[in-house]
């Protein structure tokens, strides 16, 4: 059904810039993961000051005191410096490797995103988890994993060279808006799961798949609300997220470079909705919990990057007719 | 309150980010003071030439206290191998640990105690587990152990703290400016250490000791006593003391009670 039409641009390659980005990305990842560890564990304030560690400069800080709760948040804190330190290496790099003006300012951004996310945590820490304070980091993780997975994309050599165009078909709605709508829809869905983690409100309606033996709770508490909107939302982002891979699946499956995120992102999108209903199942244990966190970021990654393909790829339209 | 707060914060946060404009005011603001609590700022506080003696009592079979793993900390385990938890302790029938108080103490002005009140961190517990202190008294926090700790106050009203005590035989001096009750204490670090204080604007209030008994000085007059605890929640009773009478007051948690979990 689609049709691949033409590369068309040529442009020189940095490929080790591109896989750079790409381990960035695989360690942010990484580090949302450990950083919903201390969330799960509910060790954010173990280690009580920053940016220092009970005293110790936090590089120096010796691993024989790493017990209970301090091991999950001075891990987060080791890797997360860790996550800043190859960001600073990307932005440079990008800076000076990179000839596209808006790819290094994106770099910028990522760095801007970076350190202003450092700070989030420590303020976390310093003002004993205020809710909005510990939401807005947990949000900014997931933008700063957008830049870097965008970043990745953007210097990938076949990217600079030119994606191939695709004839999109006349459709009610095209799948470029699809796509997007579904990457806007998925990030307000972690927005709300960030939101539900810390108020917790994780156990507010502790049955599932229904709600304290119903269709709809009865609303008796802001927890409840909150939690129920995160069940909506995941109802929602399943329609959107089978819409896409569906019109993909029909009318683009020729294109790998479609088909193959949109199938990606529906097999996340199962383990996610099964990991959301073992989080209530096992009443919050650390695994699932965490494993939930770390997969919302790669279903939201994965459309992220089919969105941005689609863009780059489909130009054309071909009427409905032909 | 706390949590109406953070939902009405956490909202505007969310349509922030979806681009929906929109901004807050995220001081949060002291919930009111709980009825019959005595006003500050009163005239001289009277002599409690009173006392009030009696036991709280337990019915029924306590439930067995479990053993705590604390293998996340090899000193914790070395140093307290056979620790269990301490939520329901009960000697001669009777339940400790449990924070007895009057609810309608005289309004007067207390001068706060200049004595410290001492919670010790020693073998990886609280050392007491639940006290009482009055508002603006010194709270003296030590850690014994030769590991981390980190004293945690899960306070609503006061201003909650969280601080870290690396050094053994390290102290920290700490005191609480509002009545609160109950008044959680955690170490993040050690997810099993927890206490709980009872912050009072007066004298007036003890914990039960072995075999459920307590005491109270108290000036003349009638009073309705309350008796919490961590498990079981409250029972209250009235009691009419005398110019340097003696009166007892016996209350009663059941075992099959409701609890407060």
């Amino acid at each position: 059904m689609s049709t691949v039409v033409s590369s068309v641009e040529k442009e020189g390659e940095n490929v080790g810039l591109h896989r750079f980005a790409l381990f960035t990305a695989c360690c942010t990842a990484f580090l949302i993961f450990v950083g919903g560890l201390v969330t799960s564990t509910e060790s954010g304030l173990s280690v009580p000051d920053w940016p220092t560690t009970y005293g110790w400069n936090m590089f120096a800080f010796p691993f024989s005191k790493w017990v209970g709760g301090i091991f999950f948040e001075h891990s987060h804190r080791l890797v997360a410096s860790f996550v800043g330190f190859l960001t600073v290496v990307l932005t440079l790099w990008t800076w000076f490797g990179e000839r596209r003006t808006w790819v290094r300012w994106l770099a910028v951004a990522a760095l801007a995103a970076v350190i202003l996310q450092g700070v989030l945590g420590g303020l976390t820490v310093l003002l004993l988890l205020p809710a909005p304070v510990s939401t807005l980091h947990a949000c900014l993780a997931q933008t700063f994993f957008c830049l870097v997975i965008s970043i990745a994309l953007f210097t990938s050599p076949s990217w600079k060279q030119g994606l191939p165009l695709i004839k999109s078909h006349a459709e009610s709605i095209p799948l470029q808006t699809l796509c997007a709508a579904t990457t806007a829809l998925i990030y307000v869905q972690l927005i709300l799961g960030a939101l539900m983690r810390h108020t917790n409100s994780g156990l507010a309606i502790p049955d599932f798949p229904l709600a304290f033996g119903r269709i709809i709770p009865p609303f008796t508490s802001e927890k409840i609300v909150i939690h129920f909107s995160h069940r909506v939302g995941a109802t929602l982002v399943a329609v959107m997220v089978l819409w896409t891979f569906s019109r993909i699946a029909r009318s683009y499956s020729e294109s790998r470079l479609l088909f193959r995120p949109a199938l990606a992102m529906t097999i996340l999108l199962a383990i996610q909705i099964s990991l959301g209903a073992l989080t209530v199942w096992t009443a919050k244990a650390v695994i699932p919990t965490t494993a939930h966190v770390a997969t919302g970021a790669l279903v939201l990654g994965t459309s992220l990057l089919l969105t941005l393909r689609t863009f780059a790829m489909m130009s054309v339209r071909i009427p409905a007719w032909k | 309150m706390r949590n109406r707060l953070m939902f009405v914060s956490s909202s505007i946060l969310v349509l922030a980010l979806a681009g929906c404009g929109g901004g807050g005011n995220n001081t949060p603001s002291l919930p009111p003071a709980p009825g019959g609590a005595p006003s500050a700022g009163g005239g001289a506080a009277p002599s409690a030439t009173g006392t009030v003696t009696g036991k709280i009592a337990f019915e029924g079979t306590p439930p067995p206290n479990e053993k705590i793993q604390m293998s996340a900390d090899p000193y914790c385990q070395q140093h307290n191998p056979n620790a269990t938890t301490e939520t329901v302790k009960v000697s001669n029938g009777g339940l400790e640990n449990v924070i007895i108080y009057v609810k309608n103490a005289p309004a007067a002005s207390y001068p706060a105690p200049s004595n410290p009140v001492l919670i010790d961190q020693h073998d990886c517990h609280y050392v007491p587990h639940v006290f009482t202190i009055q508002t603006n008294q010194p709270l003296k926090i030590k850690n014994s152990d030769s590991t981390l700790h980190n004293i945690h106050a899960w306070a609503e009203k006061n201003m909650p703290f969280n601080i870290g005590q690396p050094v053994q035989n390290m102290e920290t001096q700490k005191s609480f400016t509002t009545e609160e009750m109950p008044l959680p204490i955690r170490c993040d670090v050690h997810k099993w250490m927890g206490a709980f204080v009872g912050v009072f604007p007066h004298p007036y209030h003890t914990v039960s000791k072995e075999g459920g008994q307590y005491e109270l000085k108290l000036p003349a007059g009638n009073y309705e006593i309350v008796a919490w605890h961590e498990k079981y929640g409250q029972q209250t009773g009235m009691v009419t003391v005398a110019d340097n009478g003696k009166a007892e007051l016996n209350l009663t948690f059941k075992a099959d009670a409701k609890t407060s979990d």
